[in-house]
């Protein structure tokens, strides 16, 4: 566990260097935003396909602040944490009565609901042109316009975010969370009321959310609608698949392997989410495990071929 | 009725298959492109709206073929990724065939105009729908509750396992049931087309809509299609006459409501 720690400080440390400051900065938001939606996926087994209401949300709800009222750093995290939560623990309660599939068409459904109040509500959001205009408010005189000062400042709050989220899972409400996991029925028959805790496991996700949200939009200045959308919901869930969704750090890979390769192809070709597609239908069909286990199995490979 | 018809065929495909088929909207989105393709090709709209659906359940076909059927044993996060992936490719995949501006679409000629039902005037188009729509709709009805094979369709909803240990070839099963499920949504969309024009966001709209259909109505159950999709329908008409912009929301508000007061539904299964 110790060296785990060890190797994301470095990872974030160097991963400034390895790809611009922007990039960096984004893929440790998503990580961020990943951690939340695993402690639901990965730890309460629900599957949440609705994690950009609470992102969204959050966002716009900040984002409003930051750029009418000037509010300062410190207030627009705490607004977008509690947006996060309020909302999903309002999402949650509908949800969390049903499971299996419904559970999962539930959280999409609600997730268009409050797509389409941010699509029409025009005044406030923007609609399709999104919000633009949400400053990035200096913190303690540290000036944030500065990428690279932003950068750390993101860089801290995720290792923040990360020991939180490590002291939950291993937690006794963590070990409840994995006890419902594994067997619901057996959860609730040794008293615990499973209802209720998954209703507070969607409301930490969705702190996590909204304070990935607000992130976001201060990173670029701007709440597009895709923040809201669920292609958006569905990229979280792709990338903690991809980085595995079992372990604590899992979301992390998951983030720096998704937003570097979706940066990057993105510039080159406008429809982009066509190539998404086809990854997560091979990740699927030949990659299972996600990027851990296709590097262990390439290694074993490598290792099972002759020498010559 | 399109709504019923749509929330039909994802809860045949939900129900009997088990897994969340995200590709629903696209294969909507495909029978409506479909349709007006082939309405341009061969300029016979009747000939065009047969042709379309069938094209659509032959795509279902190859999808249930090539990949989900490979799924069946991994987790629903797995299944619910790669139809995710497949919508992602197939509305991509739209507008790289027919471009990202969606355009409109009329009607027949024979279908234009409205009719004067005494009380109110109503557009012909829609009055066709409707009774296309019902009579799909029954026809899905009779065909499960009055055939053979709609009642081995019916078994294995509820017990998979033991529709298989009686030695039905369950495999082929689901790949019918996909099928069929991909010929109503592609129907659905073909018939929607002349409505509401076509755009490449159509699916995804509609996608929402089927889901509500499910989890209002139940999977599996003709029943609460229908009266969902009649629910949802008319709520969002009545919201649309007072307050225009808010009339996709309130499929959803109307859900979350009817969730408030009856957490397991309308009809309250599983």
């Amino acid at each position: 566990m110790k060296h785990l720690i060890v190797f994301v400080l470095v990872a974030v440390a160097l991963l400034l260097f390895a790809v611009c400051p922007v990039i960096a900065t984004e893929i440790w938001i998503f990580a961020i935003f990943g951690l939340g939606l695993n402690l639901l996926l990965g730890y309460t087994g629900l599957l949440s396909f609705g994690q950009s209401t609470f992102f969204g949300s959050a966002a716009y709800v900040a984002g409003w602040l930051l750029k009418h009222y000037a509010i300062n750093a410190f207030f627009a995290l705490a607004i977008g944490v509690a947006v996060g939560a309020v909302s999903a623990a309002l999402v949650g309660y509908l949800c969390v009565q049903r499971s299996g599939l419904y559970f999962i068409m539930l959280t999409f459904a609600l997730n268009q609901l409050f797509y389409f109040i941010a699509y029409q509500w025009t005044s406030v959001t923007g609609g399709e042109d999104g919000m633009p205009g949400i400053p990035r408010p200096a913190l303690l005189g540290i000036d944030f316009t500065d990428p690279l000062n932003y950068y750390v400042f993101i860089a801290l709050l995720f290792l923040a975010s990360l020991w939180v989220m490590k002291r939950i899972v291993e937690s006794p409400l963590g070990k409840i969370l994995q006890a419902i996991r594994e067997n619901e029925v057996r959860a609730e028959a040794v008293g615990y009321s499973v209802p209720r805790f998954k209703l507070l496991a969607f409301v930490i996700g969705g702190a996590f959310s909204g304070l990935a949200g607000v992130l976001y939009a201060m990173l670029f200045g701007i709440v597009p609608l895709e923040a809201i959308g669920f292609v958006f919901s569905g990229n979280v869930v792709f990338a903690t698949l991809i980085g595995g969704s079992g372990s604590l750090y899992g979301p992390i890979i998951g983030s720096i392997v998704f937003i570097w390769l979706s940066e990057s192809v993105s510039v080159i070709w406008a429809r982009w989410p066509l190539l998404l597609g086809v990854a997560f239908v091979i990740v699927v069909l030949f990659f299972r495990g996600g990027v851990v286990e296709a590097w262990s199995r390439f290694w074993s490979w490598q290792s099972s071929r002759p020498r010559t | 009725m399109l709504y019923a018809l749509m929330g039909l065929g994802l809860s045949l495909i939900t129900g009997i298959l088990n897994i969340p088929n995200f590709a629903h909207g696209a294969l909507f989105a495909v029978g409506a492109y479909l349709l007006v393709t082939t309405v341009n090709a061969i300029g016979n709209f009747w000939l065009a709206l047969v042709l379309a659906p069938i094209g659509v359940a032959l795509l279902g076909l190859a999808i249930e073929y090539a990949g989900i059927r490979r799924l069946y044993a991994a987790g629903h996060d797995y299944q619910l990724l790669f139809t995710f992936g497949l919508a992602l490719i197939i509305s991509e995949g739209i507008i790289i065939i027919w471009g990202p501006v969606g355009f409109s679409y009329l009607p027949p000629p024979a279908l234009r105009g409205g009719v004067d039902l005494g009380f109110t005037f109503y557009p012909k188009y829609r009055l066709f729908v409707m009774g296309v729509a019902g009579l799909l709709v029954l026809a899905t009805w009779l065909f499960l509750e009055k055939t053979r094979y709609g009642a081995i369709m019916r078994a294995g909803i509820e017990n998979k396992e033991m529709v298989s240990l009686l030695g039905i070839d369950i495999h082929r099963l689901f790949t019918v049931a996909f099928a069929l499920g991909a010929y109503l949504a592609g129907i659905a969309g073909a018939l929607t087309a002349p409505i509401r024009g076509i755009n490449p966001n159509m699916g995804v709209d509609m996608l929402g809509v089927a889901f509500v259909v499910v989890a209002l109505g139940g999977l599996g159950n003709l029943l609460g299609a229908i009266a969902a999709g009649l629910l949802i329908g008319v709520a969002q008409a009545i919201v649309a006459a007072y307050w225009t912009e808010a009339s996709t929301a309130a499929i959803f508000a109307v859900m979350a409501a009817v969730l408030l007061v009856r957490p397991q539904g309308l009809f309250g299964i599983r």
